[in-house]
């Protein structure tokens, strides 16, 4: 493919090659105007010098003087050095023939004239004979000068209306030219268009992945800018990373202090055992170390969600029906629901498009949202769990409702913050952000609605598998 | 007459472990992990000892601390907690604590320091 200045090259190089022709085409009429309008000067002067010859031909006929005859044979030898030397012109306006003709016929003119001087008495056929001779040349030289007169003006004619014809070629040339060339230009911009705008939303990793073509400027600018989605995809993941490093000094202390407290537990038990251990029957001294083993397991679940926290986990992705997916993380907590006198409802929408996912990290952001959710009823209450199609079509719609005690409007932007809790120092903060991290991982939304006293929606999208581009896709909020 | 102790943690074990331990002492002890009721039994009962942790929801051991001195001046308040911040001690000091304990809390330390402060009292 042709890159745009090879183009320009082309055209360019074809206006200036039009350009010459027509240069030469007016250079050679001009130089044949020139040689004709010569040739016709040259004739001029002939014609003239042979009417005087024909005048003083007509004076000796006429007065039978001497010095007339001279006067002629003068005339005539002096037209032939004349024609003669204008021989070249001639020959080239004219053509060779007409150039021997004439200078025969003025040759044997001069002859005749001199055999009338030697022989003053020459016969009437003789006579008539010569004037015929001098009628013929001047009307020779009188043809000639008419035609060439006519030539002439042919030739400017014909070399102005071809001048005006190619100099209108040119323009429209140069026309189809500018359309082409702004067509072209304004096309392969627009072809680049695409890739910008989705930098811009924040899409990088498929401008970085986007096959780059054509193969010429607008392809080496296009490259240009998936080189800067790359990067900036990458400066993206550092600065999610810094996010963290940066938060990790609340996270730390965030976490020792949740620590803390089963630490604290596990050595009050131990020595609390100790120091009532005569006292303790066989089964209390059981549910002791049941207990601490319970608050170490506290520990572990803390350290876990703080490692999930700081890793970047790979994502294992398969398609799913996300019915059971959904199915299958209710399962997990069907019991803690039923504790918690929590009623389910569950409302799961026939054919439903699968999506794409990392299943587990889809069931861990689930459960949390229904944790929460348990947790915000704290006297019971009602669950109401729905998949459905988006309403664009291009993905899955689940939404968590609770009839809880929903959350306060001046905290709710910043439910999504990592070591944000509103457990006080029972939560490390994580749950929430992290299942924000999830959803955006997948190229999902999760929302939130909620009203005092009433309750709290979550609403999680999801693109189905299939579709590089939804409608409803994630605006890359870099937030995790 | 046994003396009297009021328990005040958020956390649950801690309330039973300092129950069982003191009561083993021979102390009567009243357990509380909800500072807002034991704030309200306080109002109506006056104990000997109260031991409490400082950072809890709604009512904080500061506040105990403030209601205690002001009703029962001779009451003596020992806290517990995992925020021992020099700043918070420096507070805690200056409304007149009787012992502060970083946590975990050793129980021996806790006994002795509940020993010393009913020492102090004339009953």
């Amino acid at each position: 493919m042709l890159t745009i200045r090879q183009r320009t090259i082309i055209a360019a190089v074809s206006q200036a090659v039009l350009i010459c022709i027509i240069c030469a085409f007016v250079y050679i009429s001009f130089r044949t105007i020139v040689s004709k309008l010569r040739a016709i000067e040259i004739i001029d002067d002939l014609n003239i010098s042979v009417l005087e010859m024909r005048k003083t031909e007509k004076n000796y006929f006429l007065y039978k003087d001497v010095s007339a005859i001279n006067d002629l044979i003068s005339l005539g030898k002096e037209e032939l050095r004349n024609i003669q030397a204008e021989k070249e012109y001639i020959s080239q306006d004219l053509g060779k023939k007409t150039y021997l003709d004439l200078e025969a016929k003025i040759n044997q003119y001069v002859e005749m004239a001199n055999l009338i001087k030697q022989h003053p008495h020459i016969t009437l056929d003789f006579e008539v004979q010569f004037r015929n001779l001098g009628r013929d040349l001047t009307q020779l030289f009188e043809l000639l000068l008419k035609q060439e007169r006519r030539n002439v003006n042919h030739i400017i004619m014909l070399g102005v209306l071809t001048l005006i014809c190619s100099l209108g070629f040119l323009l429209l040339f140069q026309l189809v030219l500018w359309r082409y060339f702004s067509r072209l230009i304004i096309q392969e911009l627009a072809a680049m268009e695409p890739l910008i705008t989705k930098v811009s939303e924040g899409r990088f990793h498929e401008v970085a992945v986007a096959p780059i073509t054509p193969h010429n400027e607008i392809g080496i600018a296009s490259k240009a800018i998936a080189d800067m989605a790359r990067e900036l995809e990458k400066r993206e993941g550092e600065l999610l990373q810094s996010e963290k490093l940066a938060s990790l000094g609340v996270l730390i202390a965030g976490v020792v202090h949740e620590l803390g407290n089963p630490l604290n537990n596990i050595s009050l038990m131990a020595q609390t055992y100790l120091s009532l251990y005569d006292m303790l029957g066989d089964e209390e001294k059981k549910t002791f170390m049941t207990d601490i083993l319970n608050q170490s397991e506290r520990i572990r679940k803390i350290m876990h969600s703080l490692l999930d926290f700081s890793r970047q986990k790979k994502q294992e992705l398969e398609e799913i029906d996300p019915g059971e997916l959904v199915e299958a993380s209710i399962g997990l907590v069907i019991n803690h629901m039923k504790l918690a006198d929590v009623e389910l409802h569950k409302t799961i929408a026939p054919d439903l498009p699968k999506i794409l996912v990392d299943a587990p990290q889809i069931e861990q952001v689930l459960i949390n949202l229904y944790v929460n959710a348990i947790q915000a009823m704290e006297k019971g209450g009602d669950l109401y769990v729905e998949v459905g199609r988006s309403p664009e079509g291009d993905g899955v719609v689940i939404t968590v409702r609770d009839t809880g005690s929903g959350i306060p409007k001046d905290i709710l932007p910043n439910i999504f913050d990592p070591f944000f809790s509103t457990k006080g120092t029972k939560g490390t903060g994580l749950g929430l952000s992290v299942s924000y991290g999830i959803i955006r991982q997948h190229d999902g939304e999760i929302t939130v609605e909620s009203q005092e006293g009433q309750g709290t929606t979550f609403t999680i999208k999801l693109p189905s598998h299939g579709k590089e581009e939804g409608e409803g896709d994630a605006q890359r909020n870099h937030r995790d | 007459m046994p003396k009297e102790i009021i328990v005040i943690d958020d956390e649950k074990i801690v309330c039973n472990m300092c129950q069982r331990v003191l009561e083993a002492e021979g102390y009567q002890v009243e357990a509380f992990t909800d500072s807002v009721l034991a704030l309200a039994r306080i109002k109506e009962k006056r104990f000997d000892v109260v031991v409490t942790d400082l950072k809890m929801e709604k009512v904080s051991g500061m506040d105990i601390l403030r209601e205690v001195n002001e009703r029962y001046p001779d009451t003596k308040v020992i806290m517990l907690t995992a925020y021992a911040t020099l700043d918070a001690a420096i507070e805690a000091i200056r409304e007149k604590i009787f012992d502060f304990f970083p946590k975990p809390v050793k129980i021996e330390d806790l006994k002795n320091s509940i020993k010393k402060a009913l020492e102090g009292s004339s009953e």
